[in-house]
């Protein structure tokens, strides 16, 4: 990406008001930087879920991971996160009004792939709702109840229950019940209760 | 309800356009407003000090309402 192309979208991202179009630019920007030294970035955590689910839930700063085995070295690092006038250390950086944090190999147990988005300056890749569901199911119960974590699985179940996101269930119900989740029955029972609301048949509901 | 959805849908394989994507915002919003409350971002985290002096006292940038999306 040459010089003013990257300046005319730097100034688009910084100008943008709407959060989450916001992540998703910076997203798409940061990706099509890193890309072109070799290295995928996928978007991961509360921030996927923001742009998958619209759920008004992410704060304002845009998680990353990388989805190639390797990352870039510090000084590569430096030379991109400059290209967009970053401020800040080798993981985190404060960047047109918002901040990045790039945290690292992505960790996904489903097997479908990363959902992508043809954003403005490049795909984005986004963490897959199956494993975002059972993580977010377990973030529910896990040290003591989260409402705010229940409603953000809440909130992922509807959007995929409405039609808008498609996910396989096979691979939510095979993702729950491996060791590092082993909670398949919290997500029937979450799904089957966001499927009742909506007065539709729960997809993990056995009959 | 899957079938009656008019809005794209981000799929699985394959990937969605950017103005698709931005069509299906508000029904993503309305669905997930059927079963939570609107505005569910958290109160506080360890990022509170940063962000906080980003965005005036706020966690982050306000959310568009769901009539605007």
């Amino acid at each position: 990406m040459d010089a003013g192309k990257i300046k005319s979208a730097l100034a688009d991202v910084t100008a943008e008001q709407d959060p989450t179009i916001k992540s998703l630019k910076m997203a798409s920007l940061c990706s099509a930087l890193w890309a072109e030294r070799g290295v995928e970035l996928v978007v991961v955590g509360g921030s996927a879920i923001e742009i998958l689910t619209e759920g008004a839930y992410a704060s304002g700063d845009l998680d990353m991971c990388h989805a190639t085995r390797e990352t870039l070295p510090v000084a590569e690092r430096k030379e991109i996160m400059g290209l967009l006038d970053a401020k800040g250390g080798l993981r985190n950086w404060k960047v047109v009004g918002m901040y990045l944090d790039l945290l690292g190999p992505v960790e996904s147990f489903a097997h479908t792939p990363f959902r992508r988005i043809e954003a403005p300056y490049g795909n984005i890749l986004l963490m897959k709702p199956e494993d975002l569901l059972v993580e977010r199911v377990l973030m529910t119960f896990y040290l003591g109840e989260s409402q705010t974590a229940r409603d953000c699985a809440k909130k992922l179940v509807a959007v995929i229950l409405g039609g808008d996101m498609a996910v396989n269930w096979d691979e939510v119900r095979r993702v729950a019940n491996l060791p590092e989740y082993r909670n398949l029955p919290e997500c029937i029972k979450l799904v089957k209760e966001v499927a009742d609301e909506l007065k539709v048949k729960s997809p993990l509901h056995p009959d | 309800m899957n079938s009656k959805s008019k809005v794209p849908c981000i799929p699985i394989e394959g990937s969605i356009s950017y103005e698709d994507w931005l069509k299906g915002r508000r029904h993503r919003r309305e669905m997930g407003n059927l079963v939570a409350p609107e505005i569910i971002r958290r109160k506080t985290s360890s990022s509170d000090r940063r962000l906080k002096k980003l965005f005036k006292g706020e966690r982050g940038l306000p959310f568009t309402p769901t009539d605007k999306l």
